[in-house]
């Protein structure tokens, strides 16, 4: 009895090592790789705007971001009603989001897109070592690109903003 | 003699760069725009003392140098909106002044075209017609009101309209309406 008890805590104790073991493994890695850190990291942000289009409702219009462009101005920007597009499409009433940003879709689908893209990186990161630095070129370019086919809208609200009160 | 690297100022250039993204994403949303340049600032920064760290030391700084660009980019974004927005308030301080004197304008021109207008009602109703002539021009006013009253009319500072109405059925009326400035 002594004995198969005793055994049960060897057992139970090389696990618990093994299990640290890895963890600590887990932490060199990522240490070791900055790449992975960033791509956990905005996988996270992109987690919570979408828990945040979820969390808040369009009914109750109880979104703590204001549009502060609005509020110094007093006229609407061109994002303006973003979060009641996300929170609209999050529970998919896509044509009611069209009304509230009609450029709110796409910049959701940046969104996903990126969510996509970093968890499938990270895998491929880890994966294929050998072409990790083509991968981040890759992964720079192509996102870069996303990034500004979804904001060019916005962009251009910027450029001509400026643009107007320079001359 | 192989150099040793170490990895001093990494942490701070992964710290960097996220908050350098985030605030590139945010700086180009309008609504949001404006308060980037607080993530902005902290992401020059952290850049800026992993970069400090990392030249003491001869650590990579790739990751650093593309932070601080990232956020140097973002930072001049969200400037921009707000001088762009400080712009618009400035103008829009003067907008009461400026919708004061378009309303002025517009009373003056609206004044001058009442007082030669000539406007003409036609109202057809089961056969009945209607028809109603008015005729805003001062000079005619001032003589249909001498020929009507039979009393000269002082000009002064009053403008003076004449609405005549004539009815096809034999009916004719005459509404004098003097309307004091």
């Amino acid at each position: 009895m002594i004995v198969s008890r005793s055994m049960i805590v060897f057992k139970n104790m090389l696990l618990s090592e093994r299990k640290n073991n890895t963890a600590q493994n887990l932490k060199v890695k990522l240490r070791n790789e900055p790449y992975l850190i960033i791509n956990i990291f905005f996988a996270g942000v992109i987690l919570v705007i979408f828990a945040y289009s979820g969390i808040f409702s369009p009914e109750k219009d109880n979104y703590p971001v204001v549009c502060i462009h609005e509020k110094l101005t007093g006229q609407p920007c061109v994002s303006c009603g973003l979060s009641h597009s996300f929170s609209l499409i999050v529970r998919g009433r896509v044509e009611e989001a069209y009304h509230w940003n009609s450029y709110g879709m796409r910049i959701f689908l940046f969104f996903v897109a990126q969510l996509v893209l970093r968890v499938a990186f990270s895998i491929f990161y880890l994966k294929y070592p050998d072409t990790r630095k083509q991968l981040i070129i890759v992964d720079c370019i192509g996102s870069g690109i996303i990034f500004f086919v979804a904001f060019w809208p916005f962009i251009v609200s910027i450029i001509t903003g400026v643009l107007s009160t320079v001359s | 003699m192989e150099e040793v690297k170490n990895n001093s100022g990494q942490n701070l250039g992964i710290a960097a760069l996220i908050t350098a993204v985030i605030t590139f994403v945010l700086a180009v949303i309008p609504c949001v725009g404006l308060i980037a340049i607080i993530p902005g600032i902290i992401a020059i920064v952290l850049a800026s003392v992993g970069l400090s760290q990392a030249s003491r030391s001869n650590s990579p700084r790739g990751v650093l140098i593309a932070g601080l660009i990232i956020a140097i980019i973002a930072s001049m974004i969200s400037f921009s909106q707000i001088f762009v927005a400080g712009k618009i308030v400035k103008k829009a301080d003067n907008w009461p002044n400026n919708i004061h004197n378009i309303i002025n304008d517009v009373q003056d021109n609206v004044t001058k075209e009442i007082e030669d207008a000539h406007v003409s009602i036609k109202v057809e109703s089961n056969g009945e017609k209607v028809e109603i002539n008015t005729n805003a021009n001062k000079k005619d006013q001032e003589k249909t009101l001498e020929n009507l009253e039979g009393v000269n009319i002082q000009k002064h500072d009053t403008i003076q309209k004449h609405d005549s109405i004539q009815k096809h059925d034999s009916i004719q009326k005459h509404v004098i309406v003097r309307k004091k400035k």
